[in-house]
């Protein structure tokens, strides 16, 4: 009885042991972010891990903010992210439900399109989308040019679809016998219902475009018009700037720009649980 | 069924519409050769020019009222050849860029970006007049045209740190820096002294433009003023080309420059002793770095003004895109007439493409002797070769130089024989 | 689908439309007006799903369409209105792209990528999501702090990276004189490692989600059966949760590979372009290089293609192999 009460406890502890480590191993990174952020000499020694009072100050967020002045930079982040999440659930809620509940022609098609670019890689894409865009839609250096390729996340249109199919069909047959059209069948019972698929589709989403480096590095060259992760990239791959500690100024930017995507995640992530996502990967 | 067949239709149509919006370059456009009137202009972005441009435009401006000109700064992050050639597409290139790369104009003349200077009545006698025949004709394409004028030079030199010469037992003011072993012993005794940690720091990165910062300038000096590809063929798979790469590599050999990435200038932060730059690095230096300059060395040594280097200038040109191509070119010589040159000069410390320059701004350089250095060498450089794929050319260059030189992975002598019939391939793509 | 299974209701002959904003519905309306019954519905399943085609047709299909033509030909950035002759050249850019060696080592490093990043994926994902499912406290705290890297940007992490990992950086303080020379980013044994490393730290929180999802749905009563049988967690693991992860790790791999083919922002910022000496070039990197800085969209556009070609016979294989497996274990 006593062994087994032992062996229980040593088993826990391993178990917490394991995810404990795995943890650190996982939030280390962004602790050094951190703090390499803040020192004012840059200090790549053991010790340097811990700040010191000495060493510690926010000149690397002034030079950030003057090599790359950041609130603009932010500015074109959030208009870029925020616009490829209104598209995706204005045209991909609308989408994923016809897929999940109605029936209609070319449907097989669409379904299969969408499975197709899921797993399309981008490089097949990016020299004539490039073309396309610059050339024939006319959209170097605007914010729909950026959003072109993301405005409708597939993997959001799959979690809107597989939500729609999880539903009871009771929900929707009383919705029908009450005479409601399918338009509004989606917008008054199904929509209401669809928060938490809303809210991981978003969380799936806005990482996309936020984090981004290739495509808007592409299509902007203005740096009024470029994303954050963009210039903050083209400061690290110029290193143009003199700076008393470029490391520093780097991670300073890097945390700019890692704040408000960990701040949105950690809001939503009550509701981004492994279920919401299974769902869109069962299949 | 009428519907869907409606609606596929409509998709059909749609997609076809795109298709041929993508297929056809649409007609229209050109034309517009003398009529004057308002133009745009980009001019660079860095501190320095971005003042000259405003004064010039705003000088311009007051004088003309009817082709007044508005200048920005080029929309550029990292690489403005990019950008440039990107505005050529959409057919939003302004009238005139003061900062074409000449190893872009290829390029941008396939595209159909550029108007020949020659279509102008006195394109080319103003050209020659200005800049000398003989200098200009290096940026000449290969159809005999000029679709570029050449503006300003950074004719690029050894810059060194006194204070840190000084402290590794140096001459700070004279150094012996001319031949490759007087080289190789300053940077051992710097490097060994602990006084720096590298030598020297030019990037070793893979763009295709880095080698105009290390191996160029120092073949063109060793060669005695070849550039690199000279009729169609590759010159550097020969002694000189052997003595370059043979140095260079020596140096990363003995750790003296670093072989990865440093972020930030490793110059004015003090981690290398000297750097291979023009005087447009300068302005950024002042007050940080206390520093001398010398011509780029050679193997045996050379007097230093029979030493060529690297030119590293930057052109201008007229885009098919302007409509107002009388105005644009009449600013041009405008923004490069005599008085302006002087002011390019003073302002940033870059040396406008024009004979004579010691004595035409005589009384600048008497005020300003840290940049007569550069004036004299501004008559002895070379640019980068006007040839077809000059990017391609240059970045397979880049591949191997790395590859051999840098990391020393293949004998130097292999790789420039290999990299002669490269190139050649590559420009006659 | 099992909605258009249960019964349709008729549409009311005249239907109590409130006045709806929202734009799908106005062009419906006379179609349903018209006709009703069940063909209105189609439409209406047609005009939900519309956007989303037109999206797919003008971002995909006329992309690709026109990626294979510019691929067969020599394709120039003209300025409109300029006649620049675009010829027809066949396969002209396909041989020059696989004439170059950067390319072969391009896919090359892929499969280095694969070879580090899957197999410490399956492992730390797999049972890290085993452990976490067991877990009574702190489950959400842990399972988010496995996700943070996931949602923080590459750039940023990159930064990180490179304060880590170059030389004179933490790793060469706490390895001291053990520390790798050439130093690890412009080590060329090294470099792919370390950007190998770094993606799979960055994307292990979500395949750690991925395989929870899939633990959480084996039935209880097979470890409690399994328990029953005397055996212990470890052969727990393996009998039970291993088997029934398998169609995620199939995922997982397929991810891995489309990971590795889009790497770029790795390669371009932290090991200076692909360096050492092509070491870590991807395929992006390189379709950056020749169809946009060197002005060759037409080669870029065939790298693209043969890069899809590539991991479709990855894939491919991946899953002959697994086949091959099945059925050896069947027999």
């Amino acid at each position: 009885m006593r062994s087994g009460q032992y062996g229980r406890t040593l088993r826990r502890l391993t178990t917490y042991g394991f995810v404990t480590l795995g943890a650190l191993a996982s939030i280390f990174p962004l602790y050094y972010m951190v703090v390499g952020s803040l020192q004012l000499r840059a200090d790549s020694a053991f010790s340097g891990l811990i700040p010191k009072a000495g060493n510690l100050g926010l000149q690397n967020y002034r030079d950030v903010n003057r090599a790359i002045s950041l609130l603009p930079s932010l500015g074109n982040s959030a208009i870029f992210t925020l616009g490829t999440v209104v598209l995706t659930i204005v045209v991909g809620l609308p989408a994923g439900y016809a897929l999940a509940r109605l029936r209609f022609p070319g449907k097989p098609a669409v379904a299969g399109g969408l499975i197709l670019v899921l797993v399309l890689p981008f490089q097949v894409l990016m020299i004539p989308l490039y073309i396309l865009a610059v050339r024939d839609y006319g959209l170097a250096d605007n914010y729909l040019g950026m959003i072109l390729p993301f405005a409708v996340n597939p993997a959001a249109v799959l979690i809107f679809r597989q939500f729609f199919i999880s539903l009871p069909d009771e929900l929707f047959d009383a919705a029908h016998i009450d005479g409601a059209g399918e338009v509004r069948t989606l917008l008054l019972v199904a929509a209401p219902l669809t928060k938490p698929a809303i809210l991981t589709a978003t969380v799936i989403t806005f990482i996309g475009p936020w984090n981004e480096f290739l495509w808007p590095f592409l299509i902007t060259k203005k740096h009024s018009m470029q994303p954050l992760a963009v210039s903050l990239g083209e400061y690290v791959s110029t290193n143009a700037a003199t700076a008393a500690n470029p490391y520093g100024v780097i991670l300073a930017g890097a945390c700019v720009l890692a704040v408000p995507v960990i701040a949105l995640f950690l809001v939503a992530q009550r509701y981004f649980t492994s279920a919401a996502l299974g769902s869109g990967v069962k299949e | 069924m009428a519907r869907m067949r409606t609606f596929t239709a409509a998709l059909t149509a749609l997609t076809c519409t795109a298709l041929t919006l993508a297929g056809c370059s649409s007609g229209g456009g050109g034309g517009g050769q003398a009529r004057s009137g308002p133009i745009k202009i980009w001019y660079s972005n860095n501190a320095q020019e971005v003042s000259w441009g405003k004064a010039t435009v705003a000088l311009w401006n007051k004088a003309h009222p009817s082709e007044q000109v508005s200048g920005e700064q080029i929309p550029a992050g990292s690489s403005s050849e990019e950008v440039i050639t990107a505005a050529i597409a959409a057919g939003n290139a302004p009238c005139l860029v003061f900062n074409g790369s000449p190893s872009a104009i290829s390029g941008w003349v396939k595209q159909g970006g550029l108007v020949p200077l020659n279509d102008f009545p006195d394109g080319v006698s103003y050209i020659q007049g200005r800049t000398g025949a003989t200098v200009a004709s290096e940026y000449k394409s290969s159809d005999g045209k000029y679709y570029q004028l050449p503006w300003k030079s950074n004719p690029v030199m050894i810059f060194y740190n006194k204070d840190m010469f000084k402290a590794a037992g140096l001459d700070p003011d004279h150094p012996a820096l001319s031949t490759y072993a007087d080289f190789e012993a300053a940077a051992q005794k710097l490097v060994g002294s602990g006084v720096a940690q590298y030598a020297i720091a030019p990037a070793p990165t893979n763009e295709f433009y880095q080698n105009w910062y290390d191996y160029y300038p120092l073949y063109i000096a060793q060669s005695g003023g070849q550039p690199l590809v000279a009729n169609g063929k590759a010159t550097f798979d020969d002694a000189a080309g052997q003595a370059v790469a043979d140095f260079w590599a020596g140096v990363y050999a003995k750790n003296q420059a670093p072989k990865e990435k440093y972020n930030g200038d490793a110059f004015v932060d003090k981690k290398a002793a000297m750097a291979i730059v023009g005087p447009w690095a300068i302005a950024t230096y002042a007050g940080k770095v206390n520093w001398g300059a010398v011509p780029v060395p050679t193997s045996t040594g050379m007097p230093a003004d029979q030493i060529h280097t690297f030119a590293d200038s930057k052109t201008v040109s007229v885009f098919t895109a302007c409509k107002n191509r009388q105005s644009a070119w009449d600013f041009l010589k405008f923004a490069t007439d005599q008085a302006n040159d002087g002011t390019l000069l003073s302002m940033t410390g870059q040396m406008p493409l024009r004979t004579d320059l010691p004595t035409t701004y005589a009384s600048y350089f008497s005020a300003n002797p840290e940049y007569t250095l550069f004036a004299q060498q501004a008559s002895r450089t070379v640019e980068v070769p006007n040839v077809a794929n000059g990017v391609t050319m240059w970045q397979d260059f880049r591949n191997g130089y790395l590859k051999s030189v840098v990391f020393g992975q293949q004998p130097t002598s292999q790789w420039l024989h290999s990299a002669a019939s490269t190139v050649v391939s590559d420009i006659g793509k | 689908m099992s909605a258009m299974e249960h019964g349709e209701p008729a549409e009311p002959a005249a239907p109590a439309e409130p006045a709806e904003p929202a734009a799908p519905a106005s062009p419906a309306k006379p179609a349903r007006r018209g006709r009703g019954g069940p063909r209105s519905k189609t439409m209406i399943g047609l005009y939900l799903a519309a956007p989303y085609v037109v999206y797919l047709i003008i971002v995909y299909a006329v992309p690709i369409i026109q990626g294979f033509r510019i691929s067969v030909l020599d394709y120039v950035y003209a300025a409109p209105g300029a006649s620049v002759p675009q010829p027809f050249v066949g396969l002209k850019n396909y041989r020059e792209a696989l004439s170059d060696p950067l390319l072969r080592r391009s896919f090359l490093n892929i499969l280095e990528f694969l070879a580090i990043n899957v197999p410490l994926t399956v492992i730390l994902g797999m049972t890290l999501a085993a452990v976490l499912a067991k877990l009574s406290r702190m489950k959400t705290f842990f399972r988010s702090a496995f996700f943070v890297p996931y949602v923080t940007a590459s750039i940023a992490v990159i930064g990180v990276w490179y304060f880590l990992f170059s030389q004179g950086g933490l790793m060469d303080h706490v390895l001291g004189s053990w520390a790798p020379n050439p130093s690890w980013l412009v080590n060329s044994k090294l470099a792919m490692v370390v950007i190998a490393l770094e993606v799979t730290w960055k994307q292990l929180g979500f395949y750690v989600l991925l395989y929870l999802a899939g633990v959480l749905l084996i039935p209880d009563s097979l470890y409690e059966a399994a328990s029953i049988d005397g055996a212990g967690p470890v052969r727990q693991f393996r009998a039970i949760t291993m088997p029934a992860l398998r169609n995620i790790t199939i995922l997982v791999t397929t991810l891995a590979l489309i990971v590795g083919a889009n790497l770029f922002a790795e390669p371009y910022l932290l090991t200076g372009g692909g360096g050492p000496n092509g070491a870590t070039m991807s395929p992006a990197l390189l379709i950056y290089q020749k169809g946009v800085e060197q002005g060759e969209p037409g080669v870029g556009a065939a790298i693209g293609i043969l890069l899809t070609l590539f991991i479709l016979l990855v894939a491919g294989a991946g899953a002959g192999a697994r086949r091959l497996v099945q059925a050896r274990e069947a027999a």
